[in-house]
């Protein structure tokens, strides 16, 4: 790999009880680029989002995002620094609409409070005008204006992803984490996918995405991290892994010894 | 959400016709001798726009949410008569002690959830009532404490039902405002998100602790200001309004409501209140059976509230009377 990290662990272990799901894990995202992380259930993929964005604290090892020292991080936080997700089961609020998502989105970009809101102070008049000017942007992006004003459960599950990935992409993020964003999709919706995800890239904008999907995955990663059983076993680009025996072995089984 | 257009133009209208309503009550040719009741109401609607904001916007149940109202109710009362501090300044210490308090118990109460923090406002309620009987020193005991003076003006006192209505409603309308405002903001996005998804809130940088102590200290800074004018308005104090019953009677009150309409907790205020001090006192001591039985239908027949549910009938109703309209 060459070019600049943007997100990077060191020996990154997460331990639940006595149950090891994530073992030393070394991996490194170039600034820029896809970087996808496969491999079969329970092999630690989704503890390694919520490590890095903070859902759950780092049992050992470091996680650099930019350089920084992520550990101590609140989650909270995390967003501001320029790190966004979104989720397998997609977790919109409920009781509101498409657009009020996207503007939740522009939290941590905005900064009036609790007084600033009970007295509708011209702080609060200015900020939420351009909150909702930036909103409707981002949900252009997606190809969501016209459901603005829809009560944003009563999408079908295709346009409930992409009203995540808009909302996440509200923050302004430098990195963004997509966990199985093809999940439950069909077809015509899964192109309509990696178009939007190669187009957050030319934005600049650095995807690290979990999928099981591989076509989807093969199609547009321009680096494959392979985990098994909370182990990194492969990494390389789309070819390099799809020969790797240790990933043949990992998906199809071992015969037995 | 309202949309625009018509919607919001029947809002308005609704709000104008409350408005007048409220105006209009306590003058003796209208509905004067439900003066004291219509008080009672909007002190209550006070502490259940609060509620409303924690429980229905949040998601963070509160069965202890009269502690907070009594707290108020007894600062004012030992402050304005035992120390003979000016009953506005009461008032305020009393909603800024009532605040810290909630500040105080907000961070470790809120590392619960769910029927846990359930049982942990129901405890600080249970606590805080049995300081109240047992603090018989400063606050009178069982028996509790007579003679807390009138909130006055210059020389205006209020000194009558008539002129404490007015007072009183002044303060809900002032609260319901603020509570309007802040639902309709990026904080009140931010305590819908809360209630929708934790995880999700966190991860758009929502600082979920935080919202959830702050949404605290204001519901308990309005049931203290409530408490103030409760005890203003009966010159008596006791423990027995903030017993747990009360902490339930709260939570009814914003279930009928509707716990995500700000001024649904008018409605459910007044009627809860009516239910009580016109219907159920013939029930003596069963009424607590009749709130139960009413909890539990909201619930299950209509979750969003009596009066969500009213609202959707309404529009409903004139959407089609506007067909027939436009067919004819």
């Amino acid at each position: 790999m060459s070019g600049s990290v943007i997100l990077e662990t060191r020996g990154l272990s997460k331990t639940f009880g006595g149950l090891v799901a994530l073992d030393k894990v070394d991996l490194s995202a170039e600034t820029g680029k896809i970087t996808a992380i496969i491999g079969p259930n329970g092999a630690g993929k989704t503890t390694l989002f919520n490590l890095v964005t903070g859902v759950y604290p780092v049992s050992s090892g470091e996680i650099y995002f930019q350089g920084r020292l992520l550990n101590k991080v609140p989650a909270h936080k995390r967003a501001s620094l320029g790190v966004v997700r979104t989720f397998q089961h997609v977790h919109l609020f409920t009781h509101m609409t498409v657009l009020e998502h996207v503007m939740s989105g522009r939290h941590p970009r905005s900064s009036y409070g609790f007084l600033e809101a009970a007295f509708r102070l011209p702080k609060a008049r200015r900020e939420e005008e351009a909150i909702s000017l930036d909103a409707i942007k981002y949900l252009n992006l997606v190809g969501l204006g016209a459901y603005a004003e829809q009560d944003a459960l009563s999408l079908p599950l295709g346009q409930q992803k992409l009203l995540a990935i808009a909302r996440a992409l509200a923050t302004e993020p430098q990195l963004i984490m997509l966990d199985e964003p093809g999940a439950g999709l069909n077809t015509l919706e899964k192109r309509q996918l990696s178009d939007l995800i190669r187009s957050i890239r030319e934005m600049g904008i650095t995807v690290i995405l979990v999928e099981h999907d591989m076509p989807l995955v093969m199609g547009i990663a321009e680096w494959i991290v392979v985990l098994d059983s909370g182990a990194k076993i492969a990494e390389g680009t789309a070819s390099q892994v799809q020969k790797d025996p240790r990933v043949i072995a990992a998906y199809l089984g071992e015969e037995a010894e | 959400m309202m949309s625009a257009g018509l919607k919001s133009k029947w809002a308005y209208l609704a709000v104008a016709a409350l408005l007048a309503f409220l105006i209009l009550v306590p003058f003796d040719w209208f509905l004067g001798r439900y003066t004291t009741l219509m008080i009672f109401i909007g002190i209550y609607a006070i502490v259940t726009v609060g509620l409303c904001l924690l429980m229905g916007y949040t998601g963070q149940v509160s069965l202890g949410q009269a502690a907070f109202f009594g707290i108020g109710a007894y600062m004012s009362a030992i402050l304005s008569k035992t120390y003979g501090v000016n009953p506005w300044l009461a008032m305020f210490i009393a909603a800024v002690m009532t605040g810290a308090f909630a500040y105080i118990i907000g961070y470790p109460i809120f590392r619960l959830r769910g029927n846990y923090l359930a049982m942990a406002t129901l405890g600080l309620g249970l606590i805080v009532w049995v300081l109240f009987r047992e603090l018989s020193h400063f606050t009178g005991g069982p028996d509790g404490m007579a003679g807390i003076p009138y909130l006055s003006l210059g020389g205006f006192v209020f000194d009558s039902a008539f002129r404490r209505y007015f007072l009183v409603w002044f303060f809900c309308m002032a609260v319901l405002l603020i509570s309007q405002n802040i639902v309709r903001s990026r904080t009140g996005r931010a305590l819908r998100a809360i209630h929708g998804s934790e995880a999700a809130s966190e991860s758009i940088g929502i600082n979920v602790a935080q919202f959830k102590v702050k949404i605290l200290v204001l519901s308990a800074v309005y049931a203290s200001i409530a408490g103030s004018l409760f005890v203003h308005h009966l010159r008596f104090v006791s423990p027995q309004p903030f017993d747990f019953l009360a902490s339930v009677k709260l939570v009814v009150m914003a279930v009928i409501g509707g716990l995500a309409s700000v001024w649904g907790a008018i409605f459910g205020a007044g009627a809860t209140r009516i239910l009580s001090d016109e219907i159920l006192l013939r029930f003596g001591q069963w009424d607590i059976i009749i709130y139960g039985l009413i909890l539990m239908l909201v619930m299950i027949f209509m979750p969003e509230g009596l009066f969500v549910k009213l609202k959707e009938v309404f529009n409903r109703l004139r959407l089609r009377y506007r067909q027939k309209g436009a067919e004819s």
